[in-house]
């Protein structure tokens, strides 16, 4: 069953269209790539996908329901959950007031329970925190939890948007570059652990331009050129592509 | 009829020095995304060192004949120069340093700087206001059913002359252009070999120099300056950049003159003490429902 | 002899601030706390703790503008308007302009919840601009508030205002001329603000606020419902100068609209700032600083430098200068303030320092 699916999305700034009639259906339970040379559209496509934009035509529905007109805080409980290109953490909050943020959704104390500090409130904050720092275990960075975000590494930054976004226990997981600026041996790391993500049951969508990292790890992939969709298939599909080899001719692959 | 057109005239006047004051902080907002809330104050600074060499001048008793023309030049230009050196130095001083720094952080500054002023100005001049030595003659002129002052046209007309000049100095000259690259995109500006600190200097020195203008032509409109007229003068100023479209320049020169009616207009319908209320209320109006005003654009969020 | 009080009072809050340990923050806490409150008996006098009063009702104004400033990062240059909110409140109610006498303490509440109602009503439309533009409406909201009771002068007695308000009773005694009740019920209202504050901090809601004042469209990604959580902050920011201008107007016996303009919000501007901002103790160090260098010590310099050198200088009128000077320095050298708590420590300087702290 698809979670997520788009229909003819187009989405035009001005006169450039950014995004030119996408079709696209991501399986439950895949890990799906998202390619394309600079400027194809990949970032604004998931800028659609959590409403920091609107589409002009087309539809997108994640987990059967169209998020059209939907605001970025509807979709964060659709069960959507994502990372930045260029990182938004909370740069001066520690690293594990950040992931607790990330937990926003699954605690229920009111405002009256924040004013008073009642049982639940308490009892929430706990458990919030127990989780959160078993998500700085599981994304790999234990015993940063009390250092500010802002004066992490950037290898540890960016696992610490994923634990963010991981807090909520997103249906559908956007990674936008996770690989960007990471060194090889954190690749492989990063490797695994999207790896790890997927088997918790999330799905993931990810934007990548480190081939070999997407080749590897997805099982299905896009190729976004011009706001287009040019290609899609699996790995060994996409490498044989003559329209992906026209579009990435001279780019290292 | 009359009171109409009497209100209209006076609605101009009161638009010409807010659209003067208007100016300073839209250049100023545009090349640095502050609201320079001492501002204001600058436009006070420049009535009182106007209204000091007039009345240096007048105890001198070389107010009279050519001497007056002279006298009311110097005064002016004393004007625009203090007031251009002031607002430089306080980017200078005061700003300069928090370019980096959170976006609310240069705000605060800002406002410091205008209590301080407005402190020193109090300090200097004393707590009432001070009578603005009466120096162009006032005979009313009848045009039509019209009637003005000799002092309301030349208040207008100097402000109109001076945002004239201004606008041939943005876009024709080399460092007007310079300002507008800067204030598209700072660092790509360093790069093609634009000072970017002395444009912004600059910038600040031009939005001083309008004040001064305002200054000296408030003084003459209102006849009389007081430590506080920055504030209320400056809050309305504000509101006719934003409602131009801020960082636009014709916008704030619209913003201006429309403030300027508005406040005419609702003292004359609603009461002064009403106009105030008016003013913010179209202000808060403004910003909600429009917040890139009648002229500007708006801009798509950067992700 | 104010200073006294002052000084232990300060004291105590950089020995909350500086211990690590729980146990000691809690044992100087409850230490001064009981020391404020038996003090009077043996030390002091009337006018001492009728400033000290007045320093009480700046404590929680800052404390509540600091929810607002500190934690949620919106700065509100028009937070006098809700003081006269609930000044008036007090003003309008229990004096002879309607004949209504409603008693101080259902006052108490009735303002704190109509200035948070106000304070709502003047978020909902605003808070979606962001930065400078909603310091500059809510400036602009601080300036027509008072002006509108100014005007309404059938309502509200114009720019006289309304004088001989009620004299507050408690089961039955009058507070009389005494300005020690005031005292003890801004201690306690200082107590819970402060409770109050801690438990914000800490809470679901407060980690929200955290979240948007760091980066709002990451808290929205996050399923925060950022308007609501910004409403939240402004209604409750708000309440607290509710509760503040009831005591105030209370105390004064009085209200009338020059009471409430934009220097009164810069002041409380320049208590956060100075203190620095976020940062509960230090909120309360920078507003008994200011309010004690306000009522105390600029006016003893003044009769001091008078009797010395035959003059008759009048130092209330460098207040401005004060504030301003302490924006523009604290910013430009300090800008975590001199109590800052770890959070802007880091935001505040380029330099990464909490890396070696934590």
């Amino acid at each position: 069953m698809s979670l997520l699916e788009l229909a003819g999305v187009s989405k035009r700034f001005g006169a450039l269209t950014a995004v030119s009639n996408v079709t696209l259906d991501v399986e439950e339970g895949a890990i799906f790539g998202i390619i394309g040379p600079n400027g194809a559209g990949k970032s604004t496509l998931f800028n659609l996908l959590t409403a920091i934009y609107r589409f002009d035509e087309g539809s997108i529905s994640i987990g059967g329901t169209s998020i059209a007109g939907l605001t970025t805080q509807r979709i964060a409980r659709l069960g959507v959950a994502r990372t930045f290109q260029n990182l938004r953490l909370f740069g001066n909050a520690s690293a594990l007031a950040n992931v607790m943020v990330g937990e926003h959704l699954l605690l229920h104390a009111n405002i009256i329970d924040s004013l008073l500090d009642t049982a639940r409130e308490r009892r929430e904050r706990a458990e919030a925190e127990r989780r959160a720092r078993e998500l700085l275990r599981f994304v790999g960075i234990a015993g940063v939890d009390e250092h500010f975000a802002r004066n992490l590494s950037y290898g540890t930054q960016r696992r610490l948007e994923i634990a963010r976004a991981l807090a909520a226990r997103p249906r559908l997981l956007l990674l936008d570059e996770p690989a960007a600026g990471l060194n090889p041996s954190e690749k492989q790391d990063l490797l695994a652990l999207i790896r790890a993500i997927r088997d918790t049951g999330a799905t993931v969508l990810l934007i990548e331009h480190d081939m070999g990292l997407v080749m590897n790890l997805c099982e299905r992939i896009a190729v976004l050129d011009y706001g287009e969709k040019i290609a899609e298939g699996t790995p060994s599909e996409i490498r044989e592509h003559p329209r992906v080899i026209e579009a990435y001719l001279g780019a290292p692959t | 009829m009359h009171e109409f057109l009497a209100q209209l005239a006076n609605g101009v006047e009161l638009g010409a020095i807010y659209a003067l004051i208007a100016l300073g902080y839209t250049l100023v907002y545009g090349i640095l995304e502050l609201i320079n809330f001492a501002h204001g104050d600058v436009y006070t600074f420049g009535s009182f060192t106007a209204l000091v060499v007039l009345v240096a001048l007048r105890a001198a008793n070389l107010l009279h004949g050519a001497g007056l023309i002279l006298g009311i030049v110097a005064a002016l230009v004393v004007a625009i120069l203090a007031c251009a050196l002031l607002n430089a130095g306080i980017e200078r001083l005061a700003y300069r340093r928090l370019r980096k720094a959170p976006r609310l952080a240069p705000l605060i500054t800002a406002i410091g700087v205008s209590f301080m002023l407005e402190n020193l100005i109090e300090l200097w001049q004393g707590a009432a206001p001070v009578p603005f030595p009466n120096v162009i003659p006032n005979p009313e002129l009848e045009i039509g059913a019209l009637q003005v002052g000799v002092q309301q046209i030349v208040v207008v007309a100097l402000a109109i002359a001076t945002m004239i000049a201004l606008h041939f100095f943005v876009k024709r000259s080399r460092l007007g252009k310079a300002m507008r690259a800067v204030a598209q995109d700072r660092d790509a500006s360093s790069l093609v070999g634009i000072d970017v600190d002395r444009t912004i200097a600059i910038t600040f020195l031009i939005a001083g120099a309008l004040a001064g203008v305002a200054g000296f032509v408030g003084g003459v409109s209102f006849g009389s300056a007081w430590f506080l007229n920055g504030f209320g003068a400056g809050l309305r100023a504000f509101t006719a950049a934003v409602l131009g479209g801020i960082g636009n320049i014709a916008g704030a020169m619209l913003g201006g003159f429309l403030i300027g009616l508005l406040e005419s207009f609702s003292t004359w319908f609603i009461g002064g003490q009403w106009s105030n209320v008016a003013v913010f209320s179209v202000l808060i109006l403004v910003l909600v429902f429009r917040p890139s005003g009648l002229l500007g654009e708006s801009l798509p969020e950067k992700v | 002899m104010i200073y006294a009080y002052a000084f232990v009072a300060i004291a105590a809050c950089v020995a909350i601030e500086r211990f690590h340990n729980r146990k000691a923050k809690i044992a100087i806490a409850l230490a001064l706390a009981a020391f404020l409150a038996v003090g009077p008996r043996f030390y002091g006098n009337e006018a001492v703790f009728s400033i000290l009063a007045d320093a009480a009702v700046y404590v929680m104004l800052a404390l509540g503008l600091n929810i607002v400033v500190g934690f949620a990062g919106l700065l509100d240059l028009g937070y006098a308007a809700f003081f006269a909110i609930g000044a008036y409140t007090y003003g309008m109610l229990a004096s002879p302009q309607f004949g209504l006498h409603l008693p101080f303490w259902a006052l108490l509440f009735l303002a704190a919840a109509l200035a948070a109602l106000f304070g709502a009503l003047l978020g909902a439309p605003t808070l979606r601009l962001h930065g400078d533009y909603l310091a500059i409406v809510t400036l602009g909201f601080g300036e027509i508030v008072p002006q509108i009771f100014q005007n309404l002068t059938k309502y509200t007695g114009g720019p006289n205002g309304i004088a001989a308000l009620d004299v507050p009773t408690f089961f039955g005694h009058s507070f009389g001329a005494s300005v020690m009740p005031y005292y003890y019920i801004a201690l306690v209202g200082i107590a819970l603000a402060l409770w109050i504050s801690r438990n914000l901090r800490e809470s679901r809601l407060g980690r929200s606020w955290m979240a948007i004042r760091e980066d709002e469209l990451a808290a929205k990604h996050a399923g925060i419902d950022v308007l609501r959580a910004k409403l939240a902050a402004f209604a409750i920011g708000a309440s607290f100068s509710g509760i503040g201008g009831v005591l105030f107007a209370a105390k004064l016996a009085l209200v009338s609209p020059d009471l409430f303009g934009f220097q009164v919000s810069v002041l409380i501007v320049s208590m956060l700032v100075l203190g620095g901002m976020g940062n509960i103790v230090g909120v309360v160090v920078g507003s008994l600083l200011l309010t004690i260098v306000n009522s105390a010590l600029l006016p003893q310099i003044n009769s001091l430098v008078d009797a010395s050198f035959h003059t008759t200088l009048d130092l209330s009128n460098i207040h401005f200068l004060i504030y301003g000077a302490i924006l523009v320095g604290i910013m430009l050298f300090r800008p975590e303030g001199l109590l800052p708590n770890r959070e802007r420590r880091a935001e505040l300087h380029h330099a990464g320092e909490a890396e070696a702290e934590a």
